[in-house]
């Protein structure tokens, strides 16, 4: 079964991402170069992509005559898809597993020194593999 | 240039496909389909994935000793993610009209 781990934030989480030291961030890309290593060697890795920052993203409407309207003015509380993880596994709590890892990549402290050092939440969803067949005859 | 085109939905027990009648769901399918095609035809297409329903998504941090602590209650208000597709185009432009394809079916079952 397939599933998805999504690490998303808030406008407030991306530019504290954007103040980490570069020893944190170097710290950051070795843990998941080594993850995303471990993941392949297990056979569970199916795909993982990073994201551009929300302030590059825009909501997509199509007008009357099906041209795009784009917006690109969102409420400081939405959240974003940072990036993800997609796994084959044999069960939701292997894929848990797998998040939680995930939850524990290095960070420096939220809000600066002296703040919190709650891990990442991440998202766990299975991946559908296709419509329902009964609806498709 | 990669670009991911995101379909969101809130948890409010009619999320989009949930309670359509077979009709409207098969022919989502079908354009879906179609649009998938005409993507992968033109070099475009890079995947796409539909994902389960918003009650089945869990929350997962590591717990003290790298556990998985799981938790399955959303706030009513908070969007989630229902579907993706990922395209490799030219231009932004290119990527926002794919977009607004994909779009304007959505919008015409919302109506």
């Amino acid at each position: 079964m397939k599933y998805i781990l999504m690490m998303t934030g808030t406008k407030a989480d991306f530019d504290w991402y954007t103040k980490w030291p570069k020893k944190d961030l170097e710290a950051q890309f070795a843990f998941m170069h080594a993850f995303n290593k471990e993941l392949k060697d297990s056979g569970a890795f199916v795909a993982a992509e990073g994201l551009a920052f929300p302030d590059q993203a825009k909501i997509v409407r199509a007008g009357k005559n099906g041209e795009p309207i784009t917006d690109g003015v969102f409420p400081e509380s939405k959240e974003f898809l940072a990036g993800y993880w997609i796994v084959d596994v044999e069960s939701a709590d292997e894929a848990y597993k797998i998040a939680a890892r995930a939850s524990a990549a290095p960070h420096p402290p939220r809000n600066g020194p002296g703040g919190t050092e709650d891990n990442q939440p991440i998202e766990v969803r299975q991946v559908m593999s296709g419509p329902p067949e009964e609806l498709l005859r | 240039m990669k670009y991911i085109l995101m379909m969101n939905s809130r948890k409010t027990g009619d999320e989009p496909l949930r309670g359509w009648s077979k009709q409207d769901f098969q022919a989502h399918c079908a354009f879906l389909m179609a649009l998938n095609r005409e993507l992968r035809e033109s070099g475009e297409f890079v995947s796409t994935e539909g994902l389960a329903f918003p009650d089945q998504a869990k929350l997962v941090r590591a717990g003290k000793v790298g556990m998985p602590i799981t938790d399955g209650v959303f706030p009513e208000s908070k969007e989630f993610l229902a579907s993706y597709c990922i395209v490799d185009v030219e231009t932004p432009e290119r990527a926002y009209a794919i977009a607004a394809r994909g779009g304007a079916r959505t919008r015409s079952y919302a109506a």
